[in-house]
């Protein structure tokens, strides 16, 4: 009896792997284009975590469905084909809230730890196990040294890299 | 019954597993109680209450403390910002591609000369100076970046711990109660934490796992994904006279058997080969003696 419900999950799994038509964004700034092409007209913006239906698989560029059944490509690179991980956005024994909620807490307690250093709870280990003060201020530099996203797209851009690629 | 669910949420997770990620290893492992999956679906109830639970502010503060501790035993990161601001590009291009793309990512350059990159959970990674001198492009370091991305998005260094008395109950830790009970607790997951990944290495699941997440991102992000190969085949060249003690060489499964898997991996990308490498943006910023210099 085991053995056989064992092997029906195993088939089951394999046939959702096998059958998988779905996509989710993974990318901040993540938009639905008119053509297959980072110049093409917006059509709109996928948040992290949107859920699309493929729709024709063009390589490098995707056609999808959104949930509201508009239709357009995608940058297949700002996409996988699994969902992305949820964050913990507070509280104990709950997954927390929606994934844009998750960006906000995360934001919210990046710019707070940045704007203050180290976390009072790091600074509490580090006095604890005698860490030299020359490290406190090396993190404090590290956390310091942000990279924002049209940064990225711009070192991308000159890389001609990905959806910049010629 | 409740074995039987746990059983069916594990597959669930599995089955909804990308192929790329070897999901047919995954459903034989589950076989194994040796394996991480089948100590994930044994133990799946202890980490459903743990690694799971806690909350992004935690994690990041074990990361920070792992981070200093790092620095302690690898060296302080080296003193070029050009450099940093140029490998903190790269990995941010390949995090943000990643399956957990919604939190800050540091990528940090250490001037240690043992060969050797890792990742503390809430998304600070290091690279070693040893490890960055061997490398000859761009898609290379995305490689390496993308690999210990891939660690942090599945909270490998967490998983590895899950069974660390800290994490019974409510995972979180303050600054009153570092002192306490409970501090010392986490300072004991601290230090087990520095074991696997600095000593024991972690499970050589999810190193593999981590493997097929690289070549994913650095495929999705534009980067030649062969170019973890052309990385694990310099490592090898190096591992006769390579410093083992706390390297990739100690902590990380046998060179061979992670190029056989990534070699299958790859012909997932037949077009790989158009994708960028740009080994002169990374001499400019990489080589030249800079990433070299140690600094005093």
């Amino acid at each position: 009896m085991k053995k056989t419900v064992f092997a029906a999950l195993l088939m089951l799994a394999a046939a959702t792997a096998f059958g998988a038509e779905k996509r989710w964004v993974v990318s901040e700034g993540t938009t639905l284009k008119s053509e297959q092409s980072v110049s093409a007209a917006n059509l709109a913006d996928l948040p992290v975590g949107a859920e699309l239906t493929l729709v024709e698989d063009g390589g490098r560029w995707l056609k999808v469905q959104t949930a509201d059944g508009k239709e357009g490509w995608v940058y297949a690179g700002r996409v996988a084909d699994a969902a992305p991980v949820a964050e913990v956005g507070g509280g104990d024994g709950l997954l927390g809230g929606t994934m844009q909620q998750s960006q906000i807490n995360t934001a919210k307690s990046d710019s707070a730890r940045s704007i203050r250093g180290l976390s009072p709870e790091t600074a509490a280990y580090a006095k604890q196990h005698g860490t030299p003060e020359g490290l406190k201020k090396e993190l404090d530099r590290i956390l310091a040294r942000k990279v924002s996203d049209k940064e990225v797209k711009t070192f991308l851009k000159e890389g001609k890299i990905g959806e910049y690629a010629r | 019954m409740k074995r039987l669910i746990v059983s069916l949420a594990a597959l669930s997770c599995l089955a909804a597993l990308p192929a790329h990620a070897g999901w047919q290893d995954k459903l034989n492992n589950l076989m194994n109680p040796e394996s991480k999956e089948g100590k994930i679906l044994s133990g799946a109830t202890q980490v459903l209450s743990s690694s799971q639970e806690m909350t992004y502010q935690t994690e990041c503060t074990v990361g920070e403390s792992l981070a200093l501790d790092s620095m302690q035993r690898f060296g302080k990161p080296v003193n070029n910002e050009a450099l940093q601001k140029y490998v903190n590009l790269v990995g941010n291009a390949v995090a943000r591609n990643s399956r957990r793309s919604t939190i800050p990512y540091r990528f940090v350059v250490l001037d240690s000369p043992v060969q050797n990159a890792f990742a503390a959970p809430g998304g600070i990674v290091f690279i070693s100076r040893g490890l960055l001198n061997i490398l000859d492009n761009e898609a290379e370091l995305a490689a390496v970046l993308a690999h210990e991305v891939g660690h942090v998005a599945e909270k490998h260094a967490l998983k590895s711990i899950r069974r660390a008395q800290f994490l019974q109950g409510a995972a979180s830790i303050t600054a009153a109660t570092m002192k306490g009970s409970k501090g010392q607790q986490f300072e004991s997951m601290i230090g087990d934490m520095q074991s696997t990944l600095f000593d024991k290495g972690l499970d050589q699941g999810m190193e593999f796992e981590a493997d097929q997440a690289a070549l994913e991102t650095t495929y999705r992000t534009g980067y030649d994904p062969s170019a973890m190969t052309t990385v694990l085949e310099k490592l090898k060249r190096q591992e006769a006279t390579a410093t083992k003690n706390g390297s990739w060489f100690s902590t990380h499964p046998p060179l061979d058997e992670r190029l056989a898997r990534v070699a299958a991996g790859l012909k997932k990308y037949p077009d790989r080969a158009s994708l960028a490498k740009l080994p002169t943006r990374f001499a400019k910023f990489a080589k030249g003696g800079k990433a070299s210099k140690t600094t005093k």
